[in-house]
């Protein structure tokens, strides 16, 4: 299996660079994986996931993306780069005066798709999350595992090659919860996606094989 | 209520600078057209021994843009009345000659008095007048209402400018979660700023049609009901077609400028 995301001894720091995050970690992740990173608050995890969509760059060391290295890459080749990516985010980070519909085809609007394909799109993807009787409505008229099972559904659009979750249940209630991971269990089974959640509990009730980072003392260490 | 208040936050702003542009481009023609007025209604009169030709007194200073010679002839008949035929002859063979000389613009005291001194440095001008008084005054009242008119457009200009920065402030807070998730999801500049685009786009356009309306109400019925002379006399130059490519150029120069410093300024995600 091809190498999606590989760091080597990877330190980020916010400021001038005084302040570490993360230090001289090295790790790789293989396509098709599923990943978990747990740690403390404040340990660094949502600041490593922001360097892996290029948000954030690196101080030292390498940190290579779809075979990209984020150090060097150019703006265009990044937006290119994160259009085959899915993210989501705890706190949803949806658009709120589009619909919920419009929401979810932002992928397929970005890369350019017709207007009856993220039509057809959207009512796929939003069946595929539970939520076809909502398509018009707008985000503040759902509630928070609704919004985030959009958040699911827009990072799914394109079929991406890598999701990237930041405490995608955070907030969210057990059947949310669980409905949120069936969905990248899925998507990480049926299409090989490779899926990275940053989380602070890896869940009970999982089925598929995974890898566990956990960061630590600004090291990431793979548990076994 | 809200959408047209956030539109006339812009557009009024917008609509002020181009009126500031345009009273600029209005003043600018009149007083040419007045200038040129005042510098053609305005000669030297000179008194020279010998003829001289237009060349000649133009090798004396480059201002000097037309001569007319007054008829000699016409000045003795008026003194000569009952004299002889032969005095009268005498008498304009005696005469230097006299000259009206034109100016190229509408020059400064001290660019007169320099030509003054230029022509006198001839042997054969033996006297210039320059009506230096009258001149002057007009001159200074003249630059006097043309500067207080341009800082008056200028300081019109930068208030606008700081209400539009302001509109741009807000603009920020509307749009800047909506650019930042499209930034992460790989959205081009392009797209993450089209919906900016479009809303700044159309107040430009409105703007600009209200100017335009505005300044051809004062063209076509205003100056003619105005019975003010210098209205109805510039009334050609109060607002030309051309003026409306211009002002939406301007416009959609302070937009795309307005635009893309919201666009630059809302990079990266907000945690």
């Amino acid at each position: 299996m091809s190498n999606v995301i590989h760091a080597s001894h990877l330190t980020l720091s916010y400021g001038s660079g005084d302040k570490e995050i993360i230090k001289d970690a090295s790790f790789t992740i293989k396509k098709g994986e599923f990943v978990f990173i747990t740690g403390p608050s404040g340990s660094g995890k949502s600041t490593l996931l922001k360097s892996l969509y290029g948000q954030l760059q690196a101080t030292e060391g390498s940190l290579v993306v779809g075979g990209h290295d984020l150090a060097t890459i150019r703006k265009g080749k990044l937006q290119e780069l994160r259009a085959h990516m899915g993210i989501i985010f705890q706190d949803y980070k949806l658009i709120n005066e589009w619909t919920v519909a419009k929401n979810v085809v932002l992928p397929l609007m970005i890369a350019g798709y017709s207007t009856e394909i993220q039509d057809t799109q959207a009512r796929r993807l939003l069946k595929h999350v539970k939520l076809s009787e909502h398509a018009d409505k707008y985000p503040l008229e759902l509630s928070g595992g609704e919004q985030q099972r959009v958040g699911v559904a827009r990072a799914l659009a394109k079929n991406p090659v890598v999701i990237l979750a930041d405490e995608p249940t955070g907030n969210l209630d057990d059947y949310s919860s669980n409905v949120i991971w069936d969905l990248m269990e899925n998507a990480c089974q049926q299409l090989e996606t490779t899926v990275l959640v940053v989380t602070h509990k890896i869940p009970t009730i999982f089925s598929l094989p995974y890898r566990h980072f956990i960061i630590e003392s600004k090291g990431v260490y793979e548990v076994h | 209520m809200k959408f047209i208040k956030n539109h006339l936050m812009f557009i009024l702003p917008l609509m002020a600078i181009l009126l500031g542009i345009e009273f600029f481009l209005v003043f600018e023609r009149t007083t040419d057209t007045y200038e040129k007025g005042l510098k053609d209604g305005y000669s030297m009169f000179v008194v020279t021994k010998e003829p001289m030709e237009l060349s000649a007194f133009q090798a004396l200073n480059e201002h000097i843009s037309g001569t007319k010679l007054i008829k000699r002839e016409n000045i003795v008949a008026e003194v000569t009345k009952g004299v002889s035929q032969s005095t009268s002859e005498e008498i304009l063979a005696a005469l230097p000659y006299f000259y009206n000389l034109g100016l190229d613009s509408y020059l400064h005291t001290s660019e007169l008095e320099k030509i003054k001194k230029d022509l006198l440095s001839n042997e054969n001008v033996k006297k210039v007048e320059t009506f230096g008084n009258s001149h002057n005054s007009n001159y200074k009242l003249f630059s006097f209402i043309k500067f207080t008119l341009k800082i008056f457009i200028m300081f019109m200009a930068v208030v606008s400018l700081f209400l539009i920065i302001k509109q741009m402030e807000i603009w920020k807070y509307a749009h800047k979660e909506r650019m930042q998730v499209m930034e992460i999801f790989g959205a081009p500049l392009m797209l993450r700023s089209g919906v900016l685009f479009k809303v700044a786009l159309m107040d430009a356009i409105v703007a600009t049609i209200l100017v335009s309306a505005l300044f051809l109400y004062i063209k076509f019925y205003w100056a003619t009901q105005s019975g003010i002379d210098i209205m109805v006399q510039n009334q050609e130059v109060l607002f030309k077609i051309s003026d409306i490519g211009l002002l939406l150029a301007s416009a959609f120069l302070i937009v795309i400028f307005a635009v893309y410093s919201v666009v630059f300024s809302s990079k990266g995600v907000q945690e």
